[in-house]
């Protein structure tokens, strides 16, 4: 029975599947010197996170040990070994959020969620991480799910953000 | 966008260039407005696409197309106000704009040539619109040169790049040698603007003559720093400019490959770089024989991964090679041995955006620009509790000041400006005393901050110093890569100490704990982010060891931030303490009694201060985030009217202390309150007051309209009551002193005597008659119950006891009163609404004015010359010092001047006999947790110590004096006042804020208020009070201190 594991859309790939996607990315990169963080940053794009047989599938056909390859992933904190949620949340804890209240933003967030910082909700809509400086200081306190910025968040406006977000996943998966 | 095709020669460039110029001259005779919307990342997250679509739209749908283009943009700068819209040729300059401002814009402005009044710019506090881009403060100071074409064309148009003398630089560079470049470099005097301020020139120098065939050119674009984001907005709103300097670095070191290393947060920069590399290459000027020159370079993107440390050059390196982000050891430098063992060319993004119009318009041109040692012009990225958040462009050498002050418009929400963080965790904290330092890389560093990227964040009072050092090591320690023990173990060490600090946990010796282990890393970790990784802490600890003492000695957090320290920001504030939200919900609960007693746990002058009080406990209401501030002060009054039997708090009887001898000198608030404390442990201290009647200030200078002495007599005869007796009519110099106090057999003395000497104003003729004193004017009225008038006075100074005499005067019948003040309103010391309140009842104000001579007839009055002033260079306090304009004298008629412009601690007649230490601003000096001078048994507080201030710190002295005395009489602390209690009301912390707005004071219209002494301001009704209460976000809920865990 093929290993099968979840990626970001909530579908689910199989290893061979994975693996042929894979293959693509590798054939472009193998021969750049350098090659093994823009493969790993294209593969956590297209799983979402990256798992196990990917980073083996990658260590093998760069030719590199697999202790190299996991060595870089756990450097880089945007990989990820981890499923995360179809929003990855991040609350900017740069400096100009920081005094402009975006702890307070955090607790918010922390409260709304009900997790912490690193997990995930068991509905893996939403993943919880801060960020330090998203270089929107001029509009601090800011936020950032996916790639969309929200700038000035009050602590009580959280609430809102989210059901933006929750009323678009259940729009997904209606399609 | 159509592709340009290939440019074969540096004259088809140029050709190309003029063309473009004519074309889009002729498109401006057909279509006459340009619409600039700005797409820069700040406008973007505010909405500015959406704006852009509606303007789209509104052309098409009333007929416009042939009026106007829309052109989206790169940053235009001020973030704060975004979306912005720049309408050319016109200049006017559209902040805040909407999806639905998109009709009006093009039906009036595109239409009808009438300028859309309600979204222009509005400047001062008299809102005036100010139309024009060129016009507006933040624009106006301003000098592009990296941002040269950011908000003016499209990025993603490489004709208007080019149109705009783009890659006129490398047609140039590439006509030169080498040599000649790198010299022109040199010349120019640029220093690399991503930190230390190398000089650009001698590093293209070094790896141009290291040896070698392959040599690379390096990008930095990982902007970490957090706070900066002047790189992204190069990148997103011209990134030409970058792949040109790049270029033309290539063409001076030898090198035919480059690459970009962009951090991730940044997509939409990765996205629009990746166009313009396409639109280069296409074009000729990227790739093989770049211009027909046969010179060839190419450029890769390389994204980061969310690595700090990948800023730091080494690691940057070794992370493009594909590994773990870990620096190495220089020497060998980039310059020798860099990518893949090879001579690499590292600058970061605004350092090769200078380079193509350095090239263009030369380097002497460039060298105009900036100071001796540091030429040309900064990018700052302004943020945190600035007005005009964003983007700017100075020359080198700009003040602080200036660039807060004047283009950034100062502090947010009239609050003070506390420190600017300048150089992100890398940097150090400039504090209000260096408001005048200019800009440039040695100022800065001598002052133990640092250029570095320019990201400048601007704190206030809000802002916790040992927090912000606290948030920078931690930031520093998750960073910090893990591969030099210094860094890895000692940020952690730092940041452990920091921790137990902020918690209230701290003890003596952490501070010099925090200095040694600070410079041990700066001397001996491996990379930059290590070196400079301690220099926030150490450099608050330079500016501001007084917050780190007070977390550590008095588990005080000043600002109102350390949760561990506070239990809610107004109680934190209050310098006496008083448990707000408390006596807040008590009256949301109509429990006024209890209310009050849990005031006078802390403060016996619950009534006087719910008049006369500042109230800081408002300027740091967390409400205000949400609305307005609690009315603490309006709640405070309306729960002290409902005294009816007089509310005091727990007395301890101690037939010990009962026998104890000990004077108070002085029945201000500072004596009263020490003698309230004093009693309420079971002593019987004496008060001896020198005037008539006790209260000091109270009674003497605060005029009864705005305290009834009834109501200061009130709480006066509770403290009597208490088993205090005061002795009215006794001096000290006069009829009694320390020594004979000693001799009396007192065993203890308190010292609160006030700041009572009157400063002169220093000008000829001030002997003159007619000349007062305002302290004098009004204690004579006060006490005795009148006081010579004249007709015209002048009041000269601004704080409250000039408001305080022109009001008294207003009321004494005086045809015309003008409070003359040599700053502007906003310096003005003396509470707003006072000033408010003043003008109401007639009182005019002079502004920027200052007195050079009082003229006077037969020896009386006639009037005051006067010298108009401006607003110079910053002082100490972080106010602008008045500067005297040349000329223009003009005089003022009076026939009465009552100075008053400050007071002073008399201490030489006071003191005869036993020398109390001083301070240096001659005030008596004393401990500051216990009062107690340098001779053991006196001792001292009120503003005879911290010189004149406030009701409140007085208040909060004298019970900080009262504890001190208790304890060198016993050895132990009783202050059982200082135990935090849980009152028990209801709240349901889950429950929505109550919608109600914050309400004003009612105040006695001034018609009926002028001619009398009546109160002014008048309380709530109940229902409003309890409404007023109900605001309250009860920060204090669950929550513990340090104070109470101890």
């Amino acid at each position: 029975m093929p290993e099968t594991t979840t990626c970001a859309c909530g579908g689910t790939v199989t290893e061979e599947q994975m693996s042929k996607q894979l293959d693509a990315v590798l054939a472009e990169y193998k021969s750049k010197p350098g090659a093994l963080i823009p493969v790993l940053q294209t593969a956590q794009t297209m799983f979402g996170y990256l798992p196990d047989p990917v980073v083996r599938k990658i260590a093998r056909e760069l030719d590199k040990s697999y202790s190299e390859v996991a060595g870089v992933v756990g450097f880089y904190s945007f990989f990820s070994r981890y499923p995360r949620g179809a929003y990855l949340v991040r609350v900017c804890l740069g400096t100009a959020c920081y005094v402009r209240g975006g702890n307070e933003v955090l607790s918010a967030m922390k409260k709304a969620l009900g997790i912490d910082i690193g997990q995930t909700t068991p509905d893996r809509v939403f993943s919880l991480d801060i960020g330090r400086c998203f270089g929107a200081c001029g509009l601090a306190p800011v936020i950032m799910v996916n790639q969309d910025v929200h700038q000035r968040v009050k602590p009580a406006k959280v609430g809102d953000i989210l059901a933006l977000y929750r009323a678009k996943s259940k729009e997904e998966i209606h399609k | 966008m159509k592709d340009l095709k290939p440019i074969t020669s540096a004259a088809e460039l140029a050709n190309l260039r003029d063309s473009l110029a004519k074309d889009s001259e002729a498109a401006q005779k057909k279509i006459p407005y340009r619409i600039l919307v700005c797409t820069g990342g700040g406008c973007l997250a505010s909405g500015s696409l959406a704006v852009k679509d509606a303007l789209e739209l509104e052309l098409v749908k009333q007929d416009c197309k042939d009026r106007a283009v829309i052109v989206a943009t790169g940053c235009l700068g001020p973030c704060v106000i975004g979306p912005v819209v720049l309408i050319a040729p016109d200049g006017v300059f559209y902040q805040n704009v909407t999806p639905q401002d998109a009709a009006e814009i093009v039906s009036s402005h595109i239409k009808g040539k009438k300028i859309v009044e309600r979204l222009v710019v509005t400047e001062g506090a008299s809102a005036k619109p100010v139309p024009l881009q060129n016009d507006i403060a933040f624009f106006k100071r301003q000098t592009k040169i990296v941002l040269r074409n950011c908000g003016i064309i499209d990025p993603l148009d490489l004709s208007q790049y080019i149109a705009r003398d783009g890659y006129a630089g490398l047609a140039k560079a590439l006509s030169m040698k080498p040599e000649a470049v790198i010299d022109e470099m040199l010349a120019s005097g640029l220093r690399g603007r991503g930190g230390a301020g190398f000089p650009t020139g001698l590093k293209w120098k070094f790896t141009a003559k290291a040896p070698g065939d392959v040599k690379y050119v390096l990008c930095n674009a990982d902007e970490g720093d957090p706070g900066a984001f002047m790189d992204r907005s190069v990148l997103e709103g011209d990134p030409h400019s970058v792949i040109e300097g790049m270029t033309v670095a290539a063409h001076a070191v030898g090198s035919h490959q480059g690459y970009v290393y962009v951090r991730a947060e940044y997509p939409l920069a990765v996205e629009r770089l990746g166009i313009a590399l396409v639109q280069a290459r296409k074009a000729g000027l990227l790739g093989k024989n770049i211009l027909g020159t046969g010179f060839s370079f190419d450029l890769e993107i390389r994204m980061g991964s969310g690595a700090f440390v990948c800023g730091e050059e080494t690691a940057l390196m070794t992370s493009i090679e594909g590994n773990r982000g870990e620096p190495r050891t220089r020497p060998p430098f980039p310059a020798v041995k860099g990518l893949w063992g090879k001579p690499t060319l590292l600058n970061n993004v605004e350092t090769y955006a200078n380079v193509g119009a350095i090239l263009v318009k030369g380097a002497q041109w460039y060298a105009s620009f900036g100071t001796e040692k540091s030429k040309g012009t900064k990018v700052f990225a302004l943020a945190g509790a600035v007005k005009n958040t964003g983007l700017v462009e100075v020359p080198v050498g700009t003040t602080l000041g200036e660039l807060i002050y004047d283009i950034g418009g100062g502090i947010r929400n009239n609050k003070n400006f506390k420190a600017a963080q300048i150089g992100g965790p890398s940097g150090g904290c400039i504090p209000k005393q260096h408001l005048n330092v200019p800009l440039d890389y040695d100022s800065l560093n001598k002052l133990g901050a640092i250029m570095g990227s320019g990201g400048l964040i601007v704190m206030d009072d809000d802002s916790c110093m040992v927090d912000i050092a606290r948030y920078f090591i931690e930031f520093v320690q998750e960073e910090s890569c893990g591969k030099c023990v210094p860094c890895r173990v000692g940020t952690k060490r730092m940041l452990e100490i920091l921790n137990r600090i902020c918690e209230g946990n701290g003890v003596e010796g952490d501070v010099e704990r925090l200095i040694e282990l600070g410079e041990q890393i700066k001397d001996t970790a491996l990379c930059g982010l290590g070196q400079c990784g301690p220099n926030p802490v150490l450099s608050t600890i330079r500016y501001f060891r007084h917050e780190y003492d007070a977390h550590i000695r008095d588990k005080h957090c000043e600002a109102g931030v350390c949760a561990g320290l506070v239990r809610a920001p107004c109680q934190s504030a209050c310098p006496a303490g008083v448990d707000i939200p408390g006596f807040v919900a008590l009256t949301g609960e109509k429990r006024y009694a209890e209310a009050l007693r849990l005031h006078r746990q802390r403060n016996p002058f619950a009534s006087v201060c719910a008049r006369v009080c500042f109230h800081t406990c408002e300027f740091k209401c967390r409400r205000a985030s949400l609305d307005n501030a609690v009315s603490i002060r309006g709640i405070k009054r309306f729960m002290a009217d409902q005294e009816i039997v007089v509310q005091v708090p727990e007395v301890r009887e101690n037939e010990t202390n009962a026998k104890r001898k000990i004077a108070i000198v002085g029945a201000g608030p500072a004596g009263l309150s020490c003698a309230y404390f004093l009693a309420r442990l079971g002593y019987r201290p004496t008060v001896l007051e020198a005037e008539p009647r006790p209260g000091g200030m109270l009674v003497q200078t605060i005029p009864s309209y705005r305290l009834p002495r009834e109501v200061l007599a009130r709480e006066v005869r509770m403290i009597e009551h208490m088993g205090t007796k005061i002795i009215t009519g006794k001096r000290m110099g006069k009829n009694f002193t320390l020594a004979s106090l000693k001799d009396d057999g007192y065993e203890a003395v308190f010292v609160g005597v006030g700041a009572q000497k009157p400063v002169m104003l220093g000008v000829p003729g001030e002997t003159g008659e007619g000349v007062v004193e305002a302290l004098a004017f009004l204690r004579e009225y006060n006490l005795k119950g009148s006081v010579p008038v004249g007709k015209k006075v002048v009041v000269v100074g601004g704080g409250n006891a000039a408001v305080d005499a022109a009001r008294t005067a207003v009321r004494l019948g005086a045809k015309s009163v003008s409070i003359l003040y040599r700053r502007t309103r906003e310096e003005m010391p003396a509470y707003a609404e006072e000033i408010e309140e003043a003008q109401q009842e007639g009182v005019s104000l002079t502004l920027l004015t200052a007195p050079v001579e009082i003229l006077t007839t037969n020896g009386k009055v006639s009037g005051i010359k006067c010298r108009p002033m401006h607003l110079g260079e910053f002082d100490s306090s972080g106010r602008r010092r008045p500067e005297a304009d040349q000329g223009s004298d003009f005089v003022l008629e009076a026939d009465q001047v009552i100075a008053a412009i400050g007071q002073r601690v008399n201490t030489t007649e006071v003191f005869d006999g036993i020398s109390l230490e001083l301070t240096s601003y001659n005030t008596l000096a004393a401990n500051h947790a216990t009062g107690q001078t340098s001779v053991s048994w006196v001792f001292a507080g009120g503003d005879a110590v911290s010189g004149p201030s406030s009701v409140v710190e007085a208040i909060a002295a004298g019970e900080r004096a009262a504890a001190g005395i208790d304890r060198m009489f016993t050895g132990e602390n009783h202050a059982f006042w200082r135990e935090e209690q849980q009152v028990a009301t209801s709240y349901d912390p889950d429950a929505d804020p109550v919608p109600y707005p914050r309400e004003k004071m009612p105040l006695i219209g001034a018609d009926r208020r002028k001619n009398n002494f009546d109160e002014v301001e008048q309380s709530w009704t109940e229902s409003v009070s309890v409404r007023q209460a109900k605001r309250c976000l009860r920060c204090d809920f669950g929550k513990k201190t340090a104070h109470e865990r101890r």
